[in-house]
């Protein structure tokens, strides 16, 4: 098996853009090409992450996405769903030795098309889940109100993730919003879905990430310091709500998988930074917990504690996180490469204060978590 | 390079106008049998990768979620991929890198459509921006432009196009007569065809896939699983995949680069220097009769502009040199997003010796390919019974 | 246990998502074109090739298509088809259209757009196979109200 070295990353801003989609993405991806000095047909294969009609209006979104990818007649395939995926298919050809290069993009105009909410409930399915409304919100507001009930996990401890994540993203150039908030203003901010309240809720962004990745001989000819893939894990749970314990989510399989691939004993303390998939705040605490950072049930306390703040001993999105910045379908791949950056020591204004060896990024969609991905990364 | 990879076990469903089962037990029916095939239980999967066409053609978004336990993925990775038409092809593609780059040992690859439940050429002008393609027609529209354009850039008579056309049609309906789960099972003259009505002219009914619903499921495996568990493997030869750009009067349909540049990379993979004699079965991705005449030329089974003579002559029919699409092709069975991976399966079977009444007497190479997107995207899978 | 009684159903469903999809810079540039009757396409620089509709980049050599080109309104059928059937959103009195793609001359490709072939009676399909053929010569004609959009050209004419 070869090992996998992340060459460069590149990223758009969150916020609305008058460009096209094709104008949009080609930018990042002719960015990564530039920095590395590459020409597009120099690169072995494309994967390409973005998403159908619904969240795109367009159906099989790679007809148009192809071209701004710059995938024309190379080898190449498109997830659909979650661009972590897209990640770890990029990994692939270059550890079984056939490709040297991967340039892997995830792709979304958030501000294009319809709430979140509305395009969430095609998810459900026609005859139970849909027609009483279930979508992701209402669907996350169930998994809160279980979650306070059960662990005794209170509202201002949920509250106080929105206020660490806007304010880390107060210092990253590509988060989509940038306003400092205070638990209280969470707190009163409009219940929209009780106990959910509208802070608390990820916006729709916009968002092109593209990532050149390579194999460990290139990677080291390309860039003084790749960041190596060493881990990941992913796992499904089923579908109906009703079924699960909402608070025993796939995502303790998955972390568990990646761990154990990276060689992990002790996340806690061999992680020095994690990028999670939080598009409600409650939820980055109910994570943190499945990701083996604290004991189940102890989310609260850990965001108490002021571990995970971005000066803490182990900072959780201090990019802000999806909370600031939530291109749905691309949004994991952006915790890839803020994961990347910071290993690099290239985020800029919200780069740690210590030495980065190991990253994880995690990201999730579907209902309350119905699937789980996580990639660790190492220096 | 990567371990090799193989198929231990393939599923697929009646094909047809399922309307007794919901969409999840349809593909539970492919999953299920293509477990009983390989002899293995979910348990012994790793991970599961899906993929169909967009959702609005059963209106259900991400519909993996939905399908999670009829897929068996509940508590494993899950990849979906997705690229048009080409997906079938495309979802093998992920699970053969899955594979080989050590990460996963057993994959079940599902795909499937349930075309009666949407309405396919109305999602299919969604692939089309809203600002620049906009126009009426859908894929037999797209096709029929195909095809004229080929005929027009080698000055083919339309007379003997036809004609060929026509045995196409023949041959593919007399497959699915002798294959069990297609959906169209008729005897066709070559006069019934070149006399249905049009559709798109110069297509016409007979020249033309149906709509299906289907499932089709297909278990790959490492080198050293496959020996262990499965007696006659169905090894990975060779891939390849290409696309060209959006816009549809970019690049020549006539000449269709992403079907000659993906099929080379897979026959350079497979070390194949002459695809019409070493092949011994092709399922080829064929939608549209016409369409697989130009199909033939550009994976490089016969010489440009010369596909008519060729089918003609009955190269590619029953008995022929390379016979096509023996399991009756795409023309007798579209679930759309499956009917790329029931290429893949249709192989496998061929090459295992297990294709029932549409075995190819001793066929040792398959190819097996789909095509999808704005006349966008080409990809290949080869077979073979020796590792 | 109650019994079956009823065949297996269907419900119908129906779902509406609108969008707002931004056309960008060089579309926008290319619609401004249409509304003063003129058909703009952007060059490549390094490969030399006109492509219309504009691009933002060429998508072979991948550099930015900064210069733009006023091309012919006339050109070459390179493939044409006769559309006589409906779907869900497509009703009986919008058929028959005749799509087609149109080699401008000057222009590196096709035009990328499904264009439409009129000016005639397209009902008879006997004097449509007589007049549109392809390689046969067209030209675009304008409709007098534009707006901007695809709809400005109101149909290509062929040129007997």
């Amino acid at each position: 098996m070869q090992k996998v070295g992340i060459v460069e990353v590149a990223q758009s801003a969150g916020t609305e853009s008058p460009l096209s989609l094709m104008e949009f993405t080609y930018k990042p991806v002719k960015e990564v090409l530039d920095k590395v000095g590459m020409k597009r047909d120099e690169v072995d294969m494309y994967i390409l992450a973005s998403t159908d009609v619904f969240h795109s209006g367009m159906s099989c979104a790679n007809a148009f996405d192809w071209d701004a990818s710059g995938a024309f007649m190379k080898p190449a395939s498109r997830e659909e769903g979650d661009a972590i995926t897209s990640f770890v298919y990029g990994c692939m050809p270059i550890m079984e030795g056939k490709c040297d290069t991967v340039l892997v993009v995830g792709l979304i105009k958030g501000s294009e098309n319809a709430e979140n909410d509305t395009l969430t409930s095609f998810v459900a399915d026609p005859f139970y889940s849909r027609p009483v409304g279930i979508q992701e919100t209402t669907a996350a507001a169930m998994q809160m109100r279980l979650y306070l009930q059960r662990y005794g996990i209170t509202e201002e401890q949920c509250a106080k993730v929105v206020v660490k994540n806007l304010s880390n993203a107060l210092f990253n150039p590509y988060a989509h919003i940038k306003k400092r908030v205070s638990v209280d203003d969470v707190l009163n901010s409009e219940r929209i879905c009780d106990p959910l309240k509208a802070l608390e809720c990820a916006p729709k962004s916009e968002g092109v990430c593209a990532m050149l990745l390579a194999s460990e001989e290139k990677a080291k000819k390309l860039t003084d310091k790749p960041v190596w893939f060493k881990g990941w894990g992913s796992s499904m749970d089923t579908f109906y709500l009703g079924d699960r314990d909402l608070l025993d989510t796939q995502l303790k399989t998955a972390a568990a998988s990646a761990y154990k691939m990276a060689g992990i004993s002790n996340p806690r303390k061999e992680i020095d930074i994690a990028e999670t998939c939080e598009p409600y705040a409650f939820q980055e605490l109910l994570w943190c917990e499945e990701l083996g950072f604290c004991a189940q049930g102890q989310g609260g306390k850990l965001i108490d504690s002021g571990v995970t703040q971005i000066t803490g001993e182990l900072p959780v999105n201090p990019s802000g996180g999806v909370l600031a910045m939530n291109p749905y379908v691309a949004r994991g791949l952006y915790r890839v490469a803020e994961a990347v950056l910071q290993i690099k020591g290239k985020a800029g204004e919200h780069q740690l204060d210590k030495k980065v060896n190991t990253a994880l990024a995690h990201s999730t969609y579907g209902f309350c978590g119905q699937w789980q991905g996580v990639v660790i990364l190492g220096s | 390079m990567g371990r090799a990879v193989a198929v231990i076990g393939t599923g697929q469903t009646k094909h047809g106008r399922r309307d007794d089962l919901s969409y999840p037990d349809l593909v539970r029916e492919a999953v299920k049998k293509a477990f009983e095939d390989a002899g293995i239980t979910p348990k012994d999967v790793d991970g599961v990768v899906y993929g169909s066409m967009p959702s609005m053609m059963e209106g259900v978004a991400y519909n993996h979620f939905y399908f999670a336990d009829a897929l068996r993925t509940v508590g494993k990775p899950l990849f979906r991929t997705e690229t048009c038409g080409s997906t079938g092809q495309s979802v093998a593609h992920t699970a053969i890198h899955w594979v080989a780059s050590g990460m996963a040992d057993i994959v079940l690859v599902v795909a499937s459509e349930k075309e009666h439940e949407g309405d396919a050429q109305a999602t299919m002008m969604t692939i089309l921006e809203p600002f620049l393609m906009v126009t009426i027609g859908g894929a037999p529209v797209a096709f029929s432009l195909q095809s004229r354009e080929w005929m027009g850039y080698y000055h083919i008579d339309e007379d003997k196009a036809r004609e060929a056309a026509s045995i196409v049609s023949v041959d593919s309906h007399d497959g699915g007569l002798n294959n069990p789960l297609a959906h169209i099972r008729v005897k066709l003259t070559k006069e019934d065809v070149s006399k249905a009505p049009i559709i798109t002219y110069p297509v016409r009914l007979y020249d033309v896939c149906p709509v299906s619903d289907g499932a089709c499921a297909v278990i790959f495996a490492s080198e050293e699983k496959a020996k262990k568990i499965c007696k006659k493997p169905a090894w990975v030869k060779g891939i390849g995949f290409r696309g060209e750009e959006y816009f549809i009067g970019d690049s020549s349909k006539a000449v269709w680069q992403s079907t000659i540049e993906a099929s080379k990379e897979a026959y350079k993979e497979a070390g194949i220097t002459n695809p019409l004699k070493e092949l011994d079965v092709a399922e080829v991705y064929n939608p549209f009769s016409y369409q697989e005449l130009m199909f033939l030329e550009c994976l490089g089974l016969c010489p440009p502009g010369e596909a008519p003579d060729y089918v003609i002559k009955g190269t590619f029919s029953p008995g022929g040199e390379l016979p096509c699409d023996p399991s009756g092709g795409v023309l007798c069975c579209n679930p759309i997003g499956a009917a790329g991976l029931i290429r893949v399966a249709e192989a496998a079977l061929q090459v295992t010796g297990k294709a029932g009444e549409h075995q190819v007497e001793g066929a040792k190479l398959a190819l097996s390919h789909a095509m999808g997107g704005a006349m966008q995207f080409n990809g290949i899978t080869i077979l073979g019974s020796e590792l | 246990m109650a019994e079956q009684k009823e065949k297996p159903r269907k419900v119908a469903s129906m779902g509406m998502v609108p969008y707002e999809m931004a056309l960008g810079p060089t579309w926008t540039r290319f619609f401004e074109g249409f509304k003063e009757k003129r058909i703009l396409g952007t060059k490549c620089n390094k490969c030399g090739r006109v492509l219309v509709p504009a691009r933002p980049f060429c998508p072979r050599c991948f550099e930015p298509m900064e210069e733009w080109v006023e091309v012919a309104q006339e050109g070459t059928i390179v493939t044409w088809s006769y559309v006589n059937y409906t779907y869900f959103g497509v009703t009986p009195d919008m058929i028959p259209v005749i799509g087609a793609t149109i080699k401008l001359d000057g222009v590196d490709c096709g035009t990328g757009m499904w264009t439409q072939i009129g000016g005639f009676d397209i009902k008879d399909f006997e004097l449509v196979t007589k007049k549109v053929k392809v390689g046969a010569r067209v030209k675009a004609v304008w409709r007098r109200k534009r707006q901007g959009n695809f709809r400005d050209i109101d149909y290509w004419k062929i040129i007997e």
